[in-house]
Order: structure tokens, then sequence, then C-alpha cells
């Protein structure tokens, strides 16, 4: 391709060096020009240089880059350099971006890491502060649910209703797909060994009691916490940033009891319906792979499950799935009340409110199983 | 001649808008409106609240497909920017948001690398030392590291301004610079806007109703009625403020009861 530009050298004298530019110096060949440029001036060093840039017909800011770029080198390499003939807007141009030989490197790159040892210093701070805020927001989280509960009229009943039909009647589509999905797979993979016992009917307990207890309240939290919890930490998160919880906070407003009490009760009346759904929904899941692989009749399964499966371990389901639901409400909310900044804020935020869920989920889930254990007078 | 990207011939028509027609769902906002804005001139889209300012200005850039109408930027139809745009157009065009619209994941510095990096194949060094010179050009070469989010607002306005220079566009496109700041940071932003017009002769489209800014900067306007929904005056603002219309009128009076 032919140069849009080109250098030509005049040496007046064994020390000076007339650099004259001509054509253009723009962003489509700022690089070559400016490797030339340095190509010229590191050839012969101690000169006094000057750049003449009367035949220059387009100038834009990246020729002033290059131009102080240069101008530093020159300093560095104990050499001067001075601009001739520069026509007037060339110079309007220097003049507004106040050329001079300026330092720029690393501008782009994020000042340094601190050593290991304050790294370790600043996590374990950032985990105490995020722990005294855990702590701080159940605290307030409980005061103000009890504040509520004692004059129920100054709660927000008609968001309440909407946060039910939000987290809860719109979720019902997913949670009935994912519960029937997850029965009919239970069901196959218990077929397939039962079969060779011949002790197919088994197949009603195994998915009935799996679904009531473990799958049931597991699959309806995660949805609910990737539905629900995200949305909550997203949106108060947002309304942190549009300083929405500041106005709240100056009319004397409780953020955390005009935005968390209704999530909460929201989210801990819902999550038992959902689960009690999702138990129902999954067994028949099973019940029709029973029929279609088995060839188990849908009421010898009922049967079956009428056995087997008593109202305590529904109850046993249901509750956890409270407990979860109260967990996913304030997980969401507590993270949406972190946030500071801006959108890169709110998109963390609403990711540590859906991984955090999740663990707290699992770990709960755990401590469930224990506390049945040991109590087995709750159950048999 | 081209200098710093601007073509010097006297006051070429470089934007011409053709009975444009905008709106949302069945509502029209701004119905067959038509101007020219001239090469190097600050022009203003003037209004009050409501008649479609914002609108008009994004149908401009191309950021709201209108009903009706054409626009063209120095020869080239504005393309809807949801379907990709034309980028002959867009490389001519910075705009400044109202809110800035710095990118909050990003530094300054980053944030103006950002389309020299998408645009152009300099080498680091180059995009370094551009930004630093745009950055002081603003005034914030301290603030290169920081996050749009330590900035105060007028800050942000300034660090958005360099970005929106960075690629030397024709033409600069402000939405309402100079909501939010204070008196002396508006002054100096106007200060600034005229500086860039008078040393590059960039074009400036403004949307705005500071009327200190219109007085000071101002060269040419049109004025939107929110009734009538298309351009009720077209002149210079201080022609206009001695209009017979008393609409047209009445949006520059304020100034003349508080002073």
């Amino acid at each position: 391709m032919k140069e849009d530009f080109s250098v030509t050298r005049e040496e007046k004298a064994f020390d000076r060096l007339r650099l004259v530019i001509s054509g253009k110096i723009w962003m489509n060949n700022a690089d070559t020009v400016r490797r030339t440029l340095i190509e010229q001036v590191q050839s012969e060093p101690l000169k006094n240089i000057v750049v003449d840039l009367k035949d220059v017909e387009y100038f834009d800011s990246s020729g002033a880059a290059i131009l102080s770029e240069i101008n530093l080198l020159c300093k560095e390499l104990g050499n001067t350099l001075k601009l001739s003939n520069v026509p007037p807007r060339i110079q309007s141009l220097l003049d507004l971006m106040e050329y001079r030989p300026v330092e720029s490197k690393g501008i782009l790159h994020p000042p340094e890491q601190p050593n290991i040892i304050e790294q370790f210093g600043e996590g374990a701070l950032a985990f105490a502060e995020n722990a005294r805020n855990i702590v701080t927001f159940i605290g307030a989280a409980a005061a103000g649910f009890v504040g509520d509960m004692l004059r129920p009229r100054k709660l927000r009943w008609d968001d309440l209703g909407k946060l039910i039909e939000r987290s809860g009647s719109d979720a019902i589509p997913i949670v009935t797909i994912l519960s029937f999905l997850t029965g009919g797979v239970l069901a196959f993979q218990a077929a397939i060994q039962l079969r060779k016992f011949g002790a197919n009917i088994f197949v009603a307990d195994l998915v009935s009691l799996s679904i009531f207890l473990e799958m049931g309240p597991l699959i309806t939290a995660m949805i609910v916490s990737g539905r629900s919890g995200a949305a909550f930490a997203a949106q108060i998160g947002t309304m942190q940033v549009t300083e929405e919880i500041d106005a709240l906070r100056i009319m004397g407003i409780d953020p955390i009891r005009y935005l968390v009490i209704p999530r909460i009760l929201a989210i801990a009346l819902i999550m038992p319906c959902l689960t009690l759904i999702a138990g129902i929904v999954g067994m028949a899941g099973g019940c029709f792979v029973a029929f279609l692989y088995l060839d188990l009749t849908p009421t010898a399964y009922f049967d079956q499950v009428q056995k087997v499966l008593e109202v305590s371990d529904v109850l046993k389901g249901l509750t956890k799935s409270f407990a979860y639901g109260i967990e996913i409400a304030m997980i969401g909310c507590q993270r949406g009340f972190q946030v500071r900044g801006g959108a890169e804020s709110v998109g963390n935020a609403t990711t540590s409110a859906v991984v955090t869920c999740i663990f707290v989920i699992t770990v709960t889930d755990a401590v469930f199983s224990v506390i049945f254990y040991y109590l087995p007078s709750i159950g048999s | 001649m081209r200098w710093a990207g601007v073509i010097l011939e006297p006051k070429d028509t470089l934007i011409s808008v053709r009975n444009l027609t905008m709106g949302y769902g069945n509502g029209v906002v701004v119905r067959d409106v038509s101007f020219d804005i001239s090469e190097g001139d600050i022009f203003a889209i003037l209004g009050r609240s409501g008649c479609g300012k914002t609108t008009l200005f994004k149908a401009i850039i191309g950021l709201l497909n209108p009903i009706e109408g054409e626009v063209f930027i120095d020869g080239d139809k504005v393309l809807p920017v949801l379907e990709g745009g034309s980028e002959r157009v867009l490389r001519k065009i910075g705009v400044l948001f109202q809110s800035g619209a710095l990118f909050s994941s990003m530094t300054v510095a980053e944030n103006l690398a950002f389309p020299l990096r998408q645009y152009t194949s300099l080498p680091e060094e180059l995009i370094e030392k551009i930004i630093t010179m745009r950055l002081s050009e603003v005034g914030l070469e301290h603030a290169a590291r920081m996050l749009p989010s330590e900035l105060s607002g007028g800050m942000q306005k300034r660090a958005a301004l360099a970005r929106a220079m960075v690629l030397d566009p024709k033409i600069l496109f402000f939405d309402e610079p100079s909501a939010g700041l204070d008196p002396v940071t508006s002054a100096e932003l106007d200060n600034m806007i005229l500086k860039i017009n008078e040393t590059l002769g960039t074009t400036i489209v403004l949307v705005t109703h500071e009327l200190p800014s219109i007085f000071k900067i101002v060269q040419r306007a049109v004025m939107l009625d929110p009734e009538e929904k298309t351009v009720i005056a077209d002149g210079k603002p201080s022609d206009l403020r001695k209009s017979q219309d008393s609409r047209v009128r009445d949006f520059f009076t304020r100034l003349g009861s508080e002073e």
C-alpha cells in the first residue's frame, strides 16, 4: 500500500537534523509515522532535531500524541526537539491537547497489587465487615418483622400480594415442568435397578419419599433463588444506586421494613405452596414413567404411595422449604443493600445473591437432615 | 483541506434532517421536522420539557427509528444503531450523554481507550499518550486510574467529553450538558465547548434549556413545541428572544425576568 505521508531528512550541520513531514498524520497511519520518526531520532543521537510540519495536509490527535512521544524520547536521549512551520490549525490542536513531553506509560495498567500479607489482611477485614453487615441486617429484619407483626396495619399488604403473584404464581409453570421431569428421571433411574429384582412397585416409595423430602424443596428453592433472590438483589441494588433507598430514609421510612419484610413474608409463604405443587407433580412424573416403563398402573402406584408416605414426611419437606424461603429473601435483599457504585456492583450483588442462596440452602438441608435424624419423634 | 477531522470549506451543510416524524407506539412526539445544520456551527435543539427534544436528538444520531423521514450526516444516511448503524457515520460523531454514560466497570483511562481499541489499530503506547493528552485537556490527568463512581458529577461529564472526543469526531452531540452541574462547572463546560468549536471547527449539536448557555455559545437553534409537536422557530437565540410568537418569547423571557 502506498504511504500517505513522507519524512525527508535534511542535515544542515553535523549536530542538526531537520525532519520534514508531508502528507497525513492520522489514526490510520499513526503507527507507521511513529515508528519512522522514532527510527530517525534514535539513529543518530546528540542532535538538535527540528520537525517541520509545513507540508502536513491532515493532522489529528494521534499526530499530537506522536509528537509528544518523540519529544519525550529526545529528552531522554539528551537531544532537543523543536517544531517549525506549524500551521495555525495544528498549533490550535496542539494547544488544546496541551502538547508537551508528557509521561503516560502504564496509565492503562491497574495499580500494583499489594503484597500477599496486605491482601490477606484486607480480605480478613472485608470478611469481618461482611459478617457484621449480615448480622446487623438479620437483627434489623427481625426487629422490623416483630414491629410489623405488632402493628399489622402498617404492613404493605398490596405489595405483599404483588410479590406473592410475581414470585409465587408466576413460578408455578417452571416449578411444574422441572419437578415433573425430576420425578420422571428419578423413577426411570430407579426402574432400571428395581426391574432386575422384580421390585417394580417400590419405585413409588423411592419417588414419593425423595421428591417430598429432598428434591421438591431443593428444586423449588433453586428456582426461587434464581428468579426472586436475584431479582430482589438487582432491584434493591439499583434503588441503592439511584438513591431511592436514601430517599426512603430521609422520609423517615425504614427501608428494611418497607422493602425487606414484605419480601421475606411473600417468599416464606409461597415456598411451601410451590414445594407442595412440586411434590405432587413430581410424584405424577414418577407415575407416568412407571406406567410407561414398568407397566405399573396408576392405582397400584398411588396405593403404594399411600402406604409409605406419611403426613409427617410432607410436613418435613414443607418446614424445610419455609426456612429456605426466609433465607432466599434475606440473602437477596441483603446483597442488594450492599451495592455501592454502579452497574457492575449490581451485577456482582445479583451473582453473589444466587450463589450464596444455593450454598446456604445446601447447608441448611444438611442441618435439617441431622435434626430430623436425631428427633425421630417429629417424624415417625 | 482537512484539519483535525474537519473540512474547512465555509458553512457546508453537514447534517440534514428531512421530514422527520418520531413517536412511540401510536403516539407521535415530533412531526414533520426538517432543518439543516451547517459545518462548524454550534446548533441547539430547544424547547420545554416533554416537547420531544431528546427524541429528535436520538433520531439524529440513529438511536431511535423514525416513523417517517431521514437524516443525513456528511452525505451519509443515518441508519438505526440498533441494526448496526453505519460505521462511516458513527466514526464522525461523538456523543456526550446526559448522565455521562461512562462504563462503570472500567477506569477513566480504559473508558477512553475503548473506542480507540475498537476503531483503530494504534499501538498501546500511542493510545496511552492520546488518553493522557485528552485527559489533561479536560483537567483530569490525575483521575486516569479512577473508576467513574469515584468521580464527581462535573468530573464525570468532563471524562465523558474526553471519551466523546477521543476519535476526533467532526460532530459532537451533547444531551443537556449542564444537567446536574453547578453554574461554575456548567460555565467551564460551555467554555470548553466553545474552545473545541473555535480551535478545531468541530460542529456542535446541543439539546438544552439552560438559557445562559444558549446565549453564550449557541449560534443557531430550532425550537420545538409540545402542543404543535414540531419546530415553531428557527434562528439565532438573540433573534428568537424577540420573536412575535409568545410561546417562543415565553421560553426566553424567563431569563429576562431574572435579569
